[in-house]
């Protein structure tokens, strides 16, 4: 299996792109943006098939484009909108959606590409995604630790993000930009449809063992590396999918985590 | 009813909060209309009026987190708010939290301290050393290992306090602090936040809806709606002719004969 280039290739992309997922993933749960993550996913159907559109071979960089575009679109809508959240991000996923399908039908040759992007595939991964994947744990990993601060007060509360001193507005840009570029990243592997599994199911697996936020950082980005790497390898000896794969393996791990929890409070019942 | 002998003439030069003719509009709505305030240092002050009259927003200007249209904000000496944030204290109505957010109590605390910012690659023990004063004086201790979204109202406020308290401010800002707390754990808080205030010569500025509670621990009280339509000190604030005059509407005041201050 490892002698596999394309294989080989895709393991890495999982090694890489599994923690920076469930390490943003712990602040994207606790600040309710899982269904912004999904929005960016479907946003990027569109990126891509804007891609092939204007003829990239490797659609990696429209597709990143577009979605910080509907990122920044969303950003926009809520602060100067009265509109509802809920309401801006359907609107803008739906909207996303169409347009891609739209756009892909009317290619020759790219109808077929639908369902890849829907569900992941895992050939589909360049060794330019891997080095991309590789770049951004280093850039998220890197932002993350050394704005822990600043980004954990932030998710508790905004104005007391303020008062000790953080530059709310561009932590907050900052985060978004890197939720949007890991998620669009992470769709080659996963899938349109899955992606978000990465960014929620981790965290919420590791809170079930944990007792504080460092905690629950550490495990989730373990529980995000078992789940990725775990999953694509096995998707290669039961030939499924890649993404689906995946998502399975992070909620066979969920379920043990909720085990492990019933244990840990058993114990500490007694 | 305007005093005569306001704070600002007995303490000249050691205003710890200054406020000129401050207006701010939301949604083109005019919440403060030429506001004027003088806080001397080591004072409690405190912030009274209906909902809606602009008692947060005016709290919110004095951190720099309400963009103003026109007026004046001087902090601790400072216009430029941002220079001296780490020399205010800052307690906010409530905090809401996700309950999936497992922040504990020790490694919020650790936020507020310059000195463990790097909290994550610190031990236990280092973390509570650098916190360890405000442990003493709150009284948070116990709750060091606890998830912060499952405190109850009253511990919140108290891990609220211990958080503000932690870079040794000289001013304390509360936003309705007691909301949704119960009768007997607002009393405490204000018995703590009198104690902690007298220990440390704090000044506070208080946004309360209790009369009751501002009466016995502030001394001196502006009553706002729009604009300051009273001050002075509490027994000649909370009455029913100048209560009226700020809220509008007929409002019992309390009357406390053991006046704290």
């Amino acid at each position: 299996m490892l002698t596999e280039s394309f294989m080989q290739r895709a393991l890495l992309a999982a090694l890489f792109l599994g923690p920076a997922a469930a390490l943003l993933g712990v602040f994207v749960t606790a600040r309710r943006m899982a269904f912004f993550s999904d929005t960016i996913a479907h946003a990027a159907l569109a990126g891509i098939a804007l891609g092939f559109w204007f003829g990239f071979f490797n659609p990696t960089f429209p597709m990143i484009i577009f979605s910080l575009v509907v990122a920044a679109a969303m950003m926009w809508l809520k602060s100067n909108t009265d509109l509802l959240t809920d309401t801006i991000m359907a609107l803008l996923l739906s909207g996303s959606v169409a347009l891609g399908i739209v756009i892909l039908s009317l290619l020759e040759g790219r109808r077929g590409d639908l369902h890849r992007y829907l569900f992941g595939d895992i050939l589909a991964v360049s060794w330019m995604d891997v080095g991309f994947a590789g770049a951004l744990l280093v850039a998220v990993g890197g932002v993350v630790f050394t704005r822990l601060s600043d980004l954990t007060l932030l998710t508790a509360n905004e104005d007391l993000a303020h008062v000790c001193g953080g530059s709310v507005a561009r932590l907050n840009y900052l985060f978004v930009v890197g939720l949007t570029v890991t998620v669009a990243m992470s769709i080659r592997l996963l899938g349109i449809i899955l992606v978000t599994a990465l960014l929620v199911i981790p965290p919420a697996a590791a809170r079930n063992l944990s007792c504080n936020l460092r905690q629950q950082i550490v495990f989730s980005i373990m529980l995000g590396l078992a789940g990725s790497v775990g999953g694509a390898m096995l998707s290669y000896p039961l030939e499924v999918p890649c993404g689906p794969a995946i998502v399975l393996t992070c909620i066979a791990l969920f379920c043990l985590s909720l085990v492990g929890k019933w244990q840990l409070a058993r114990r500490a019942f007694r | 009813m305007k005093a005569q002998n306001s704070p600002c003439c007995e303490h000249a030069g050691e205003t710890a909060v200054e406020v000129r003719d401050l207006r701010v509009s939301i949604n083109d709505r005019q919440v403060l209309q030429g506001v004027n305030l003088s806080v001397p240092h080591g004072k409690v002050v405190a912030l009274i009026g209906p909902n809606g009259s602009g008692k947060t927003t005016l709290l919110r200007a004095l951190l720099g987190l309400q963009p103003i249209a026109s007026g004046e904000i001087k902090v601790l000496g400072e216009r430029r708010i941002r220079r001296v944030l780490h020399r205010i204290g800052y307690v906010p109505q409530r905090l809401v939290l996700e309950r999936s957010f497992i922040l504990s109590v020790r490694e919020f605390l650790a936020l507020r301290m310059r000195s463990s910012r790097n909290w994550f690659w610190k031990t236990r023990h280092q973390i509570d050393y650098l916190i360890g004063e405000a442990l003493e004086e709150i009284g948070v201790g116990s709750l060091l290992d606890r998830p912060i979204a499952q405190l109850s109202g009253g511990q919140m406020q108290r891990v609220l306090i211990a958080f503000s308290l932690l870079e040794k401010p000289e001013l304390l800002l509360l936003d309705e602090p007691t909301a949704g707390v119960d009768q007997p754990g607002e009393q405490t808080f204000y018995e703590l936040i009198a104690q902690v205030q007298k220990k440390r010569h704090l000044t506070v500025v208080l946004v309360s809806h209790d009369l009751s509670m501002v009466y016995r621990h502030a001394s001196w009280i502006y009553a706002l709606n729009g604009v300051i339509c009273c001050e002075g000190p509490p027994e000649r604030v909370i009455n029913e002719e100048s209560l009226k005059q700020a809220f509008g509407i007929h409002v019992s005041p309390y009357h406390h004969h053991h006046h704290a201050h």
